[in-house]
């Protein structure tokens, strides 16, 4: 019983930054249509720019050993969402929004190869400026918990690192659900995904509502690796490592529902730390990927995709 | 209001309009029949942008309109009830009618016009807070003249309002979009392939067909003319 609420706990946690992570593809893909296979390079980017901020920045100096960290991860999130911009306005915005009308398959191939591309520079590109060694944003509270209870004399103890990392992602998946629902150009995000043609005749701009959500999209995931990298190590091939879950939260979540991702991350995060109790650690993956498949046996959808895709 | 020249437009290399002129002046219920194909969705799209003009011109109010960016010209007062209601799926009714109102004037009218809008088309406010994919053909067609109308628009272009619907329903349209016009003096161009209909609300016409305009006139002329006659209105 212990163990399972120890589990049960630590998977709410770690979900909670996965379902951040998810967010931040579902938004690109939920708004674009554009499955952006470089995700998790950007990933691996925000987790070096949060620790390089915090390491040669002065973060570390200004704010110290406990609070800099957050500090310096929550700052990648704009430094990526501007590089997210960047290669939206250079690249990606070649081969999507209004300008795939002439291109063949509607611009996917294009999309597929050009994003590949990238992840490949990226990892590459990684490997020579940071070296292969691995890196890591520890601190102090990477290695301490807090005891909750003990009720009936059991104690569930939660890492504290881990415990804010949750938090934070909370708090961003609360700012980010009230930006798409509440303000303007939240709404005209998610009228540009629904039909672009019809928000081009409101005089919404598409391709700038793209770039937006390719920013936005970009900064969440950067600020989610940030998260991870206070309790898991990173290198230039991190990405990898990550992106697969991404894939699966987004497609559990259903494609196209910017918060099922956040759920369908969530379930990762839960799964797998539940799945240490009856199986052994290396099997994590192949046990999140059997509930993946089970999940779309039953519900293909996903939890919050529609049967009906856009009139 | 709206000139157009000489447009010639198509999609890659196959023309579907060809030296089409129309003039819309302001104040004026303009009329555009014509059978399936003849280039009716086109000539609306080419107002909009989304399709490429292969020649002529296009100007709104004296302003050149081909040099202005497609998301830019629903700003200078163009509202475009797309063919088959496009509305947006996922986002509420009252969600749509502020999509409709992403223009300046749009913004600043919101207050007035959203009274205005849920007097002349009540079913919207009795389901504002409802998806509008959940919404039948009739009241998501209402529900685009609503988003239409949110723009505080110059010029309303209406793309087959009557398509998919049942015929008491398009009736319904029809005399909602006269009394709308009757009550605002809002300038309107309608595409229809219901052309007793759309030739008995407007004031002047064109038939078009196969990317030409094979006759204009006022609806009088129109009605009156043989081959309007025979070919359209059955008689």
């Amino acid at each position: 019983m212990e163990g399972f609420l120890q589990a049960l706990a630590a998977g709410l946690l770690i979900g909670a930054v996965y379902g951040l992570m998810c967010v931040g593809l579902g938004l690109i893909f939920g708004v674009m249509r554009v499955i952006n296979f470089a995700h998790g390079d950007f990933m691996m980017l925000g987790m070096y720019v949060a620790f390089y901020l915090f390491t040669a920045a002065g973060v570390q100096a200004l704010f110290g050993n406990t609070v800099g960290p957050f500090v310096a991860i929550l700052l990648a999130g704009p430094v990526l969402a501007v590089f997210g911009y960047v290669v939206h306005l250079a690249l990606i915005s070649h081969v999507s929004g209004t300008r795939t009308a002439s291109l063949e398959g509607e611009g996917h191939y294009a999309q597929l190869i050009l994003t590949l591309g990238i992840a490949l520079i990226l990892q590459n590109g990684g490997l020579i400026v940071f070296g292969s060694v691995l890196a890591s944003i520890r601190t102090p509270l990477s290695s301490s918990a807090w005891e909750l209870g003990p009720f009936f004399d059991m104690s569930i103890f939660l890492n504290k690192a881990r415990s804010i990392d949750a938090i934070v992602s909370l708090a961003i998946m609360i700012l980010l659900s009230l930006l798409i629902t509440r303000t303007r150009i939240g709404k005209s995000l998610r009228a540009a995904a629904d039909n672009p043609t019809a928000a081009t005749y409101m005089g919404i701009d598409v391709d700038r509502a793209h770039r937006t959500a390719f920013a936005l999209g970009s900064g969440i995931t950067a600020i989610a690796g940030g998260l991870l990298a206070t309790n898991y190590p990173f290198h230039p091939f991190v990405g990898l490592e990550y992106v697969i879950v991404m894939y699966a939260g987004v497609v559990l979540g259903g494609m196209g529902s910017i918060i099922g991702a956040f759920w369908g991350g969530m379930t990762i995060g839960l799964v797998q730390q539940m799945s240490t109790l009856i199986l052994p650690t290396q099997l994590q993956n192949a046990a999140i990927f059997a509930v993946f498949l089970l999940i779309i046996f039953f519900r293909p959808q996903g939890f919050f995709g529609r049967m009906v895709e856009r009139t | 209001m709206l000139r157009i020249e000489g447009l010639s437009a198509g999609y890659s290399a196959k023309p579907v309009l060809n030296d089409v002129s129309i003039n819309v002046g302001t104040g004026q219920f303009v009329a555009i029949v014509g059978p399936n194909g003849a280039g009716k969705t086109t000539l609306f799209k080419t107002i909009s942008g989304i399709v490429k003009p292969s020649g002529g011109a296009i100007s709104f109010n004296g302003v050149d309109l081909l040099a202005v960016p497609p998301p830019q010209r629903a700003h200078l007062g163009i509202a475009h009830v797309p063919e088959g209601r496009q509305v947006f799926p996922s986002l509420t009714v009252m969600e749509n009618l502020e999509m409709g109102a992403m223009t300046e004037s749009g913004r600043r009218d919101w207050q007035a016009n959203i009274e205005r809008i849920f007097e002349w088309l009540p079913v919207l406010k009795e389901r504002r807070n409802q998806f509008a994919g959940t919404m039948s053909g009739g009241q998501q067609q209402m529900l685009a003249i609503g988003r239409g109308l949110a723009s505080s628009p110059k010029l309303l272009m209406l793309d087959e309002p009557s398509m998919g619907l049942a015929p008491s329903t398009a009736d319904f349209i029809f005399e909602r979009l006269i009394e709308i016009r009757r009550q605002s003096g809002l300038t309107m161009l309608l595409v229809e392939q219901r052309v007793a209909e759309a030739l008995e609300s407007a004031d002047h016409g064109y038939v078009l067909e196969a990317g030409h305009v094979v006759l204009e006139g006022t609806n009088d002329t129109l009605r009156a003319d043989d081959r309007v006659r025979k070919a359209y209105l059955g008689m």
